[in-house]
């Protein structure tokens, strides 16, 4: 289980991102974040496993106070937090192979692994992870030729060989077209169901919203101020959307193409 | 009012009244103009009339010595003036409903009487360069196809020498003749050698007659001379070198006076003997490279050495210093911002300064040779590279860096993962970049002294050998070439 217990976030120059954030999170919920642009949405996700340093609260982990954590133990915990990213973020001169491997680092040894050298092992949890998101035959190519659909599913791979319980997920589909926004999130939801893996994702659109989440909740200017469980955002107009939205809130397409807002 | 009288100040200085007006730019560009020509034609004016002291005097002078550049320049200033007021006139007056407009012209004149001074102080000269075009047509032609100088064969000499006494005395007998031999001797044996009166003018000393047989018939001979200390030199007659073809049985006569040598008094104990030597050259054997040829090739050699190893020192120092330059490392600390602006500055002045500068300095620091030239390009090389990497590294994407830093990866992990994959293809493509200048660089970096390719061409050029020089210059130019397509294949291929 994941707190967060009145998490502040102050940047150097003075902006405040977070103010006095708390929720929690239950083991295999799909958690969605909504808030506008600048809310603090990719605030909050990085600080949960501190790429962002908190400036003031409580993040507990399964009991252990992440913003506490030593070096080492910091590394331990990042492992079971597997991150996708809007940008993707894959390292475009790499292989697709060792892009994927990359999310082995926090196991493997350090010195072993400056020389891009794995394990048997790793390279078999490689291969097994891009065979889930269907790239396996794309292994060797180099990670920037491949379509921005593509790139995403390579980032879930890096993810998945943290074997992570959690994946932060910052909006993941912002930067794809409608399909290929299913797609990605179907993957995740897979994960979600199948696997038991918690995912806290930010994202954009109503109906994906009402599609995926099991859970919401809503920033605005840093501060929480909308929670509602899977029934309560389906019941949403998008009126009321809007409101904890705000007024950029629209939908991905026209609801009936969008496809099962009721299907489970 | 004010509009109304613009013009008077315009009559005053041109560009004044366009500043009434309130048309600062082209104000200040006419006054600027207008102000930079007056000097520069006064300058010019002067250099005419050096003896001239008052302006009048001058201009009468100028106008003696250069008539059609004096009265042109004096013409274009007056019309600038009252095309100057004239545009105030305009500018003042706008028409109804129209954009303010001034006079094309003004601006026309201004531009034409600076190209005019231009072309006097570049002195160019058409009628020269037409006129003695064909005095460059022979280096030209040697430069354009050197390679007659680029092999050379072994020869085989025909050489026979005959005894001459300068002064008073027993004369020499006649050299023994040995059959199968070539043999020549002078007559008279004995006489008085060349000299120059007290006004410098050559007294020709006494005619001799060379005999020669024995030599290859119809053959080119050259006459040599030998003076009683021992200097060797062709002989010539009236600045030609003296030479004499064989007849059928391959025997000559050749006459001659005793040529001008200069002895210093005591160098010669006894008897003043000079030798008369005649000699044929035949090339034999196959040929083979030239000496200018195989010195050509082995600094090109060391031309591209020298740029491979500035190159390599530069990015060895670079690499490191970048760091320091790059904005993104260096934030954050009062101290690393100021060694951040340190770095940038002194890049920056290190690399504004030519490296055929920095060698001048280098040859002065280790002296003449390749050594220098390296030094010179490198310092050249970290600044330039310095600058180029720190943009590479500012320009780097943090994306990838947090993707694996969520890994739970460490920072030395990071930074193989996530910065030096990223830095890669900028520091290859950089790095050949200033590879491919600094072999260019290398090949002229000589001629201040830096060693290469440069130094020798320069050597070649000064001492008239232009087919030598030209052989540099094609090496030069098939070595820059090579180099342009290499370096553009392979950063095609690294990136
Ligand atoms: N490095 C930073 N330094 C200073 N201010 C920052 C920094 N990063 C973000 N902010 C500010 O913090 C606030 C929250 O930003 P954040 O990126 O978390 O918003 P977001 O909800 O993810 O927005 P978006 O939907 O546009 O991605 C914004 O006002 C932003 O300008
Ligand atoms: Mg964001």
């Amino acid at each position: 289980m994941l707190e967060v217990q009145h998490l502040t976030k102050v940047y150097p120059d003075g902006t405040v991102a977070l103010k006095d954030v708390s929720f929690s999170v239950q083991d295999g919920e799909f958690l969605v974040v909504i808030g506008l642009s600048g809310a603090g949405k990719s605030t909050l996700l990085r600080c949960i496993n501190r790429l962002i340093e908190p400036s003031g609260g409580k993040i507990l982990w399964n009991g252990i106070d992440v913003t506490e954590a030593d070096p080492k133990s910091l590394r331990k915990i990042r492992r079971d937090f597997g991150m996708v990213f809007q940008q993707f973020n894959l390292v475009h001169r790499l292989s697709v192979q060792m892009n994927v491997l990359a999310g082995r680092l926090g196991y493997v040894s350090p010195t072993k692994s400056l020389l891009y050298r794995f394990n048997e092992e790793d390279y078999r949890l490689a291969e097994e992870a891009l065979r889930k998101v269907g790239l396996l035959e794309m292994a060797y190519k180099r990670a920037r030729e491949l379509s921005g659909g593509q790139q995403q599913r390579v980032g879930i791979a890096r993810a998945l060989m943290q074997q992570p319980k959690v994946i932060l997920a910052d909006e993941p589909v912002a930067s794809l077209d409608p399909v290929l926004a299913h797609s990605i999130l179907g993957y995740l939801e897979q994960l979600n169901k199948e696997e038991g893996i918690t995912v806290i994702c930010s994202l954009h659109y109503l109906d994906l919203v009402q599609r995926y989440a099991s859970r919401v909740i809503g920033l605005r200017g840093g501060q929480l101020v909308y929670e509602g469980s899977r029934e309560d955002i389906r019941r949403m107009t998008d009126d009321q959307f809007k409101e904890v939205y705000g007024e950029e809130a629209e939908r991905i397409a026209p609801p009936s193409l969008a496809g099962g807002t009721n299907d489970a | 009012m004010m509009p109304k009288f613009a013009w008077i100040f315009s009559i005053l200085l041109p560009g004044l009244g366009q500043l009434v007006l309130g048309q600062v730019q082209r104000g200040v560009f006419a006054l600027s103009g207008f102000l930079t020509s007056i000097a520069l034609a006064y300058w010019r004016f002067s250099l005419l009339a050096p003896r001239e002291t008052t302006l009048i005097g001058v201009l009468r002078r100028s106008l003696e010595r250069r008539p059609g550049f004096t009265s042109f320049v004096l013409l274009l200033i007056a019309l600038f003036w009252i095309l100057g007021i004239l545009d105030t006139l305009k500018l003042a007056h706008p028409g109804p409903g129209k954009k303010v407009r001034g006079l094309l012209s003004f601006f026309f004149t201004l531009s034409l009487l600076l190209f005019v001074l231009g072309w006097q102080i570049s002195e160019i000269d058409v009628s020269r360069m037409v006129k003695d075009f064909n005095k460059a047509m022979t280096p030209l032609n040697r430069v354009l196809w050197p390679w007659k100088a680029a092999v050379t064969r072994d020869t085989r000499v025909l050489s026979a020498r005959a005894e001459i006494l300068e002064g008073e005395g027993t004369p020499p007998g006649k050299p023994v003749s040995k059959p199968g031999q070539p043999y020549v001797y002078a007559e008279p044996t004995v006489g008085i050698a060349s000299k120059l009166d007290e006004k410098g003018q050559p007294v020709p000393g006494t005619i001799i007659t060379l005999h020669g047989s024995g030599f290859e018939p119809n053959t080119k001979t050259d006459i040599w001379w030998e003076d009683p200390i021992g200097s060797r030199f062709q002989v010539r007659i009236g600045g030609e070198y003296l030479t004499v073809i064989t007849d059928a049985e391959g025997k000559f006569s050749v006459q001659l006076p005793i040529p001008y040598s200069i002895i210093p008094p005591g160098a010669v104990k006894g008897p003043l003997i000079h030798y008369a030597e005649a000699q044929q050259i035949f090339p034999v054997g196959p040929l083979k490279p030239s000496t200018p040829f195989l010195e050509i090739v082995s600094r090109m050699v060391e031309t591209i050495v020298m740029g491979l190893m500035a190159t390599v020192l530069g990015i060895l120092f670079a690499i490191p210093l970048s760091f320091l330059a790059a904005r993104n490392i260096m934030h954050g600390s009062w101290i690393g911002m100021s060694i951040y602006y340190l770095m940038r500055f002194i890049m920056n002045v290190v690399r504004s300064i030519e490296p055929i500068i920095w060698a001048v300095i280098a040859v002065v620091w280790v002296g003449l040779g390749p050594f220098a030239g390296v030094i010179a390009l490198t310092i050249h090389s970290i600044a330039s590279l310095g600058k180029l990497y720190s943009e590479a590294i500012e320009g780097i994407d943090h994306g990838p860096i947090e993707a694996v830093q969520a890994t739970g990866a460490t920072k030395l992990q990071t930074i193989m993962f996530a910065v030096i994959p990223q830095m890669v293809s900028p520091f290859i493509s950089f790095s050949i970049y200033r590879w491919d200048i600094n072999v260019r660089m290398s090949t002229i970096i000589g001629m201040v002294g830096g060693g290469g390719v440069g130094f020798v061409l320069l050597q070649y050029v000064r001492l008239l050998d232009y087919q030598a020089a030209g052989i540099a210059v094609w090496f030069i130019a098939v070595t820059v070439a090579v180099l342009d397509y290499v370096s553009a294949e392979i950063r095609e291929r690294m990136i």
